[in-house]
């Protein structure tokens, strides 16, 4: 297990992170070396004023005043869950202790964290939601139809650094040394599963939301 | 016409614009809940990001290396024939284009779009449906799908200006507005035809109609074939370059107006020598600048219940004029006038856009969404419906025929005309 556990925080790791970063790369010049048509058909509105629209709707009103969408009413729980979800990550890789001391060993400086409890309890809170993304995923017809292996595996290997992570922060189940071997473990999967999978999303997040205010700004309607 | 075809006009038409959305989308099935045909029914396949799964495909099969992994594992299977008709009719008869789905999505993807670019591989592979694809034939034999032959157009015409009584100018070089009609308008709803006669007649316009480029409905674009629509765009930018006029007005009809107006240039660069309006934005300049002597509150004169506005996707989503009619019917309709929910950019479709009123085997499926229009017009209490765009308008008058309903349906530039004060 110790030579394992060595490898596993050492060259496997560094790997993934190689692989993680050159794949995403890969992607996002492969996408934009697809070439883009130029727009030039006279505007009714304006794009910058569509594109700032958009985002502060992408960024605000999804999910957290979400009620201003009437689709909100038809599905409550993808957009709560799905928003408490993204802001626990946010919180708990930027703002927890533990994780902020990672990126200072990556930069080289850091930053303020948020108090153990509040971290902890957005954790909880992450955890919670994604359990009920994965029921909601299993029983609403319209998920259970677009869902094959990839978005099943996209959950799990999701799942499993906060599992492991929230285990190893309450020194639950396993010695601490080996969950954190297990963290860095899954936390390795999940980074060689990105660029082959849709978590990418949030790369090419900025080009859909971008576009989608474009559109909707050169018509003069708000987006 | 084969799959082959189908899957080289995805791959043409797949540039960084397509593809980057492609990449963005999640999975997570929100948009299902935007789409009246999913709402109305409930039958999963009709989620937005569904009917796009077959762009989906063929680009990842042939640019990602996540798809042609799949592809080698077996988890992906090469798309067949049977797929491409399956996706036909979900994309043909289950979808209006309308684009609420890129409202509702939370990566903000432009899936009207994408749904555009499913028909053009459909259509480049000959799986469009078979009323849609005679209707394209008649278009390209007759000048227009509905029957609208020269005689046809000369003779409605010569009864709309003896029976309205309004003089309809025909080829006027050098005038400064070509107004071109859909032959929805012509053929059914001649009563636009006269209203929008009188009203740039009361205004003062300069204008004129063409009798080459005088079928502004473009079942090319239904379709969504490049090469029929960009031949019916060229008959109408042609015909008013002849006449050389300065601007086109596209009347009642969304589709066509979504075409000329913000995707001809892109085929056709001299559309840019034209300045392209619909007439719901001619009427809000006109009456903003007090150019037609209407009667405020014409309407509550009249005493005829609550009035209501449908927004049409192609003239107020993605036609940006939502302002206009609002506008005119607060200055008509004060106090009858109410608004539906969910409404402007957020309305839902009536359900017959898109090519899907063209259809015969997709009529239980309009009918069906055409409910929660039903609902969402009940809720506001309203007698009368108006709306800019005749194909809409078509969609209502059949749903109000087919519900047994007591409704008037009307176009705005009608409402607009019947409340002009005649000069003696």
């Amino acid at each position: 297990m110790l030579n394992n556990s060595a490898f596993i925080r050492g060259p496997l790791l560094q790997a993934a992170l190689l692989i993680f970063v050159a794949g995403m790369l890969y992607r996002l010049v492969r996408v934009i070396m697809l070439g883009w048509s130029k727009d030039n058909i006279p505007t009714m509105g304006s794009k910058a004023t569509g594109i700032t629209q958009s985002y502060l709707k992408g960024l605000l009103i999804f999910p957290f005043i979400p009620w201003v969408k009437n689709t909100f009413s038809k599905n409550p729980v993808i957009y709560l869950a799905g928003g408490l979800f993204h802001l626990s990550l946010f919180v708990v890789i930027f703002l927890g202790a533990a994780h902020m001391l990672v990126w200072k060993s990556l930069l080289g400086f850091g930053w303020a964290t948020l108090p153990f409890p509040i971290v902890d309890w957005m954790a909880t809170a992450g955890i919670v939601a994604m359990i009920a993304l994965l029921i909601h995923r299993l029983t609403n017809p319209v998920l259970k139809l677009i869902s094959g292996l990839p978005e099943w595996l996209n959950w799990l290997f999701v799942f499993l650094p906060m599992l492991t992570g929230y285990l190893m922060a309450h020194h639950l189940w396993l010695p601490y040394e080996n969950l954190f071997t297990l963290h860095i473990l899954s936390i390795s999967i999940l980074l060689i599963w990105i660029p082959l999978s849709r978590i990418s999303h949030f790369i090419f997040y900025f080009f859909s939301r971008t576009i989608h205010g474009q559109e909707f700004g050169k018509r003069g309607v708000r987006p | 016409m084969t799959t082959q075809d189908a899957m080289n006009t995805f791959v043409k038409d797949t540039g960084g614009w397509v593809a980057s959305q492609l990449e963005a989308c999640t999975r997570c099935g929100i948009c299902a809940d935007a789409c009246h045909f999913y709402t109305a029914t409930g039958n999963p396949e009709y989620a937005p990001v569904w009917k796009v799964e077959l762009l989906r495909r063929a680009y990842e099969q042939k640019f990602t290396f996540s798809g042609k992994l799949k592809l080698a594992l077996g988890i992906d299977k090469k798309i067949t024939d049977a797929d491409l008709n399956h996706w036909s009719d979900l994309n043909y008869q289950a979808c209006t284009v309308c684009n609420k789905c890129s409202m509702a999505c939370p990566m903000g993807i432009d899936l009207g779009s994408l749904l555009a670019g499913v028909r053009s591989g459909l259509a480049a592979g000959g799986f469009v449906p078979e009323d849609l694809a005679k209707a394209v034939k008649l278009q390209l034999e007759e000048g227009s799908p509905l029957g609208m032959t020269d005689e046809v157009w000369e003779d409605r015409l010569e009864w709309v200006e003896d029976d309205w009584e309004v003089d309809i100018p025909v080829d006027v070089e050098g005038a400064d507005t070509l107004v071109i009609f859909s032959s929805i308008e012509v053929m059914k709803f001649p009563t636009n035809i006269a209203a929008i006669a009188e009203i740039l007649n009361a205004a003062g316009e300069n204008w004129t109609v063409s009798s080459t480029a005088r079928e502004v409905v473009n079942f090319g674009f239904y379709e969504g074939s490049e090469e029929h629509t960009k031949q019916f765009l060229k008959i109408l930018l042609d015909g008013a370059k002849e006449l050389g006029v300065k601007r086109i007005v596209v009347t009642e009809c969304g589709h066509a107006y979504d075409a000329l107006r913000w995707h001809a240039a892109h085929m056709l660069p001299e559309a840019n020598d034209f300045e392209i309006i619909h007439i719901t934005g001619v009427l809000g300049e006109l009456v903003g600048a007090g150019r037609l002597n209407l009667k405020p509150g014409f309407y509550d004169d009249l005493d005829a219940g609550t009035i209501t506005f449908h927004d049409a996707c192609k003239i107020q989503r993605k036609g940006g004029h939502i302002q206009e009619p609002r506008e005119i019917l607060n200055l008509l309709a004060p106090e009858s006038f109410k608004e539906m929910t969910p409404n402007r950019e957020q309305a839902i479709c009536c359900g017959g856009g898109g090519g899907v009123i063209a259809i015969k085997d997709a009529d239980p499926l309009r009918f069906k969404s055409f409910e929660l229009k039903i609902d969402q017009v009940n809720r506001v209490g309203a007698k009368t419906v108006a709306m800019a765009c005749s194909n809409c308008r078509l969609q209502f008058v059949d749903g109000v025929g087919h519900f047994d309903l007591d409704w008037k349906i009307t176009g705005l530039a009608q409402m607009v005309a019947d409340a002009l004060i005649e000069e003696e």
